[in-house]
């Protein structure tokens, strides 16, 4: 009897429900655990795009969950989101670990996955036709910083330091085969756990390398370290090179004694001539009291995009995921588009842009078409 | 030769660190025979400790120890008093929940007070270094590494020739003979957990210059911890500093050792400690209970 009550209220409210076309979209994010401070970036830029999109008239329902950074804890949001709170779509996860889980999962669920920032390559590699992603990948950020270097002086060698994390040891690979590509040989490559206090002896070693470039592959806090202890025992490339995540952060920037002309990749800056790139920035920065750091952005454009293809999905996922292949966005993040080329499917190709930490501040410096700053190479050496 | 020798030397002073960690834990042992799996998070509120009174006030963070040393001990002393007390004559698994049931208390009241931010303490010297012939010394290591043997020869002079340290020795050789002789067994309890708090505290201070905090931070040194602990010999003190030097010094020249790297370096430590257990079940410097 009461199944019947509830089946004849759902088949009365359904229409209603429809009329009023609330888009609900869950979120994953790292919002505690170890990768919090850059999970806290997205959750800010999605808070902007929460605003602008209500401001547009759209009945958004945003339905959050924390996957504390951890693979099986994000398969369970996974679950929820798609089962009891019944979203159309989801944006998220952070990092490459989680991600590439979750996104198994909503492939499995057929909900719509749009993923802002996680950039290991074999996430949108998988013959998934439900998983579309924003960011950059590893192949990108590699290719981006190595064209760089080149640009600045054609360097012999590189060294490799990677954590080893999904997102780590794909960078490290793509990075790899660049170098080898471009000629550049690479004179060291290793993966070491992250978190531990001491990185002298592994320093040690790549110092013996004396390689000209060293690329690393680091999340928060092990990015300063590893810098630090470099500064300790000295070395002292050409030019460090950091893969986002951990050296594009404004902690390290901060961090004046060791961050100074190290380079890093990035998907995102606030001077990028992407339209309304800048307003972003300075509303961020109001709101939030810190300059945006590229997750932010990403973040922002996912939910942009996610919640325009729902909008007009009216609730139907498969009517989603067909707008999201379909369609093609444009705002501060350049234009977005979900092609597959090279492998990869729903996969946007992005434009990333190279900075450099100069006295405490992130200056854009590649490509020529984006930089407001002239790069300081080669690396001019520990202040003593 | 060069990197082998880096690596040797920054291996032995990390292992200082780890000692001191190490003795802590041991201590706590030999008096009460319960293993402190709150450890790791003693020294992490040690850490938050030194941050604050850095960040706020502006004190070295090697001279705060003079302040959260007392500090620490009072916590410690507190536990033992309120809940380990309580638990003594408990079934082991009884004394693990609860200690492991500490832990978590910490930790989490950490994440609901600081948030799960990392925090990084940054002084004049946290990236320098000293070099001799070719090697570089980092100062914030040698600063405490120094400290840390100063530490250490004050708690053997302590535990050697003072009346309460001769006392704490004797309630960790044998409880009940100990208490037959008139020694307030007791009293030596909470003096050993306010020590072995102090001295978790004391470590979490000096690592803070060249570490990272954060509230889960504990967790992976409760397990350096009991690895030195169970290596040296359980409520051996001069095990646990062989064992923290042993483990420091592995760990490190694993990472250069060609074929296993950074990467692997723990997988070694705890192939080592296998090895050990193996032909050694007391531990290295442990008397075995058979």
């Amino acid at each position: 009897m009461q199944k019947r009550i509830a089946s004849m209220l759902a088949a009365l409210l359904v229409p209603a429900l429809a009329a009023a076309a609330p888009v609900k979209i869950g979120i994953i994010n790292s919002m505690t655990g170890p990768q919090a401070p850059i999970g806290e970036s997205l959750t800010n830029g999605m808070k902007l795009a929460e605003e602008d999109l209500k401001a547009k008239g759209i009945d958004l329902q945003l339905v959050w969950e924390d996957d504390t950074g951890k693979p099986q804890v994000g398969l369970s949001a996974v679950e929820k989101l798609a089962s009891r709170d019944n979203v159309v779509g989801i944006v998220g996860a952070y990092t490459s670990a989680v991600t590439n889980a979750v996104a198994k999962k909503a492939n499995d669920y057929k909900v719509p996955l749009v993923n802002p920032v996680a950039s290991k390559e074999e996430i949108t590699r998988q013959g998934y036709k439900y998983v579309f992603r924003v960011s950059a990948t590893t192949e990108d950020y590699a290719a981006i910083l190595l064209d760089m270097a080149n640009s600045l002086g054609k360097a012999a060698s590189i060294a490799i330091l990677n954590e080893n994390t999904d997102f780590g040891v794909s960078g490290a690979k793509s990075a790899k085969a660049i170098a080898e590509k471009r000629g550049i040989k690479v004179v060291f490559e290793e993966a070491y756990s992250p978190g531990s206090p001491d990185y002298r002896s592994t320093l040690s070693k790549v110092k013996a390398a004396s390689p000209e470039l060293v690329f690393m592959v680091s999340y928060v806090a092990d990015a300063i370290l590893l810098m630090r202890q470099s500064r300790e025992i000295g070395l002292s490339p050409k030019a460090f090179l950091g893969a986002g995540a951990g050296f594009s952060t404004d902690k390290f920037a901060s961090e004046q004694e060791i961050s100074n002309a190290v380079f890093s990749s990035t998907q995102w800056t606030p001077s990028a001539s992407w339209p309304g790139a800048k307003e972003f920035g300075d509303r961020y920065q109001k709101r939030f009291g810190k300059v945006p750091p590229y997750h932010a952005a990403n973040a922002y454009a996912a939910l942009m995009v996610m919640a325009d293809a729902a909008s007009k999905a009216g609730g139907d996922r498969e009517k989603l995921a067909a707008n999201l292949r379909a369609g093609k966005w444009d705002g501060i993040f350049g234009e977005v588009k979900f092609q597959d080329f090279d492998g990869y499917q729903g996969q946007n190709k992005h434009q990333m842009l190279v900075e450099q930490v100069q006295a405490g501040k992130f200056v854009t410096v590649w490509p020529q078409k984006f930089a407001n700053g002239k790069a300081i190479y080669p690396f001019p050496g520990w202040k003593k | 030769m060069i990197v082998f020798l880096q690596s040797l030397l920054s291996g032995v002073l990390v292992g200082g660190v780890y000692a001191l960690i190490g003795i802590g834990l041991t201590i706590i042992f030999g008096v009460m025979r319960i293993i402190n799996f709150a450890h790791g998070d003693l020294l992490m509120v040690g850490m938050y400790l030194t941050f604050f009174i850095f960040t706020l006030l502006g004190i070295d963070p090697f001279l705060s120890i003079l302040v959260s040393i007392p500090l620490m001990f009072l916590l410690g002393a507190f536990l033992q008093k309120v809940f380990i007390n309580r638990v003594l004559n408990a079934l082991p698994q009884n004394q693990i929940l609860l200690t492991i049931g500490l832990g978590l208390v910490m930790s989490n009241t950490a994440m609901l007070l600081f948030t799960s931010d990392y925090r990084i303490l940054t002084t004049s010297y946290s990236s320098g270094s000293v070099s001799l012939g070719g090697l570089s010394i980092s100062t914030p290591l040698l600063l405490s590494f120094l400290i840390t043997a100063a530490i250490t020869a004050f708690l053997y002079w302590f535990l050697l020739k003072t009346d309460i340290g001769q006392a704490i020795r004797a309630t960790a050789q044998d409880r009940d003979a100990a208490q037959l002789m008139g020694i307030n067994v007791k009293r030596m309890s909470v003096l050993a957990t306010g020590l072995g708090a102090a001295l978790a505290g004391t470590a979490g201070a000096l690592i803070s210059p060249t570490y990272y905090i954060y509230p889960q931070v504990g967790s992976a040194f409760t397990l350096k911890a009991f690895v030195i602990v169970v290596l040296g010999g359980m409520g051996s003190i001069i095990g646990a500093t062989m064992g923290g030097i042993i483990i420091g010094v592995t760990e490190s020249l694993a990472a250069v050792t060609p074929f296993i790297g950074s990467g692997l370096k723990e997988a070694v430590v705890f192939l080592l400690f296998l090895l050990v257990l193996l032909f050694r079940p007391a531990g290295l410097l442990g008397k075995s209970r058979m």
